[in-house]
């Protein structure tokens, strides 16, 4: 027992300084639901149900572009479907246990619980104590970001609308953006993407979204076979 | 407030329960994929990897380069450089803040002083 507490509270621990991440973020998170015009009920049940930040921005702008139902939810799912690498990540782990663990533990995958929990340091761990770890990181990441969201709320309820708080949308999507840009074939994924919606921005019911998605992957997954060819040609 | 339909979005509340009910249904079978497939889907996981690293520049770019380009709405293709700049600032800031936070808060200060100061 008193084995299973150390893990757990370790975990805890090494979550504590991304607080500082996730605190902004759920702040932005919550003020943007109410400055849309959405009752705090609402917002928080959003929040609940996604567990997903950036998944719950997109769909924010999609909503307030009057975007239609299948479009939204198609969007909101798509930008989550990171999440299954992390769900291949810990399917040794997590996948042996009990689904009363199982499913709660899958509810909490995030970001931060991959990044903190897939460290080299942490694999080298026994599986025992990698998913008390897991437990750890998830609930402290989980209640950080529930109590960001509120905090989000009550202080949105005040900021003026002239201010165009919405536009942090976009800023933090340009930030994680930056971050999530590693090497040129990421780069490339990126314009691929970005140029095809701005061309595509007069299809109707921001169709243009899913086409951009698909050609920035597309490409990323063709364009670098077909420069090899080339450049073997050359040779 | 009351809590009936007082939004200024096009969607009434009973939609938007439904959206974030569904949206919540997808996200959770996607985490909860391949944890349940444990055993029979690592030549899956292993082909599919690669595809997934590429889902979020494509998304994100997608996401933010149309809204910080153009004036709402977007349709109408009028360059809002205003927004442009602070998006140039926020890019700067990403270079020295691991966090989303620093980078957006520098976007805005630099957005509401270019309109303040009502330069372009």
């Amino acid at each position: 027992m008193i084995d299973h507490r150390k893990h757990f509270w370790l975990g805890v621990r090494d979550f504590l300084p991304l607080v500082s991440g996730v605190l902004p973020f759920g702040l932005i998170a919550g003020a943007t639901g109410v400055s849309l015009g959405m009752s705090p009920e609402m917002v928080l049940g959003m929040t609940v149900l996604f567990f997903a930040g950036s998944a719950q921005l997109a769909a924010y702008s999609l909503i307030q572009d009057n975007a239609p139902f299948v479009i939204i939810l198609v969007t909101a799912v798509v930008v989550n479907l990171r999440f299954a690498i992390y769900s291949a990540t810990f399917a040794p782990l997590l996948g042996p246990l009990k689904k009363r663990y199982r499913f709660p533990m899958a509810y909490m995958l995030s970001d931060q619980v991959y990044g903190l929990c897939s460290m080299p340091e942490q694999l080298q761990k026994s599986k025992h104590e990698q998913v008390w770890y897991i437990a750890g990181v998830s609930i402290a990441m989980a209640l950080s970001w529930l109590i960001s969201v509120v905090l989000g709320v009550v202080l949105g309820a005040g900021i003026p609308p002239g201010w165009s708080l919405e536009f942090t949308i976009p800023l933090a999507f340009l930030a994680m953006l930056v971050s999530t840009i590693s090497n040129r074939l990421l780069l490339m994924v990126a314009m691929i993407s970005g140029a095809t919606i701005v061309l595509l921005q007069w299809l109707p019911y921001n169709f243009g979204f899913i086409v951009a998605v698909t050609a920035g992957v597309t490409g990323g997954a063709v364009l670098p076979n077909l420069l090899k060819m080339r450049g073997a040609s050359h040779d | 407030m009351t809590s009936t339909d007082v939004n200024n979005l096009s969607m009434t509340n009973t939609e938007l329960w439904l959206l974030f009910f569904a949206v919540g249904l997808g996200t959770f079978l996607v985490r909860l994929s391949f944890i349940q497939l444990h055993g029979s889907a690592e030549a899956l996981i292993r082909r599919s990897k690669p595809i997934l690293m590429m889902l979020p520049p494509a998304i994100l770019a997608a996401l933010c380069i149309p809204a910080i380009l153009f004036t709402r709405p977007l349709t109408d293709y009028q360059l809002n450089y205003d927004q442009i700049i602070a998006a140039i600032v926020t890019i700067l800031i990403t270079r020295f803040s691991k966090s989303v936070f620093w980078p957006v808060v520098g976007g805005m200060l630099c957005l509401w002083a270019l309109r303040w100061l009502n330069i372009t």
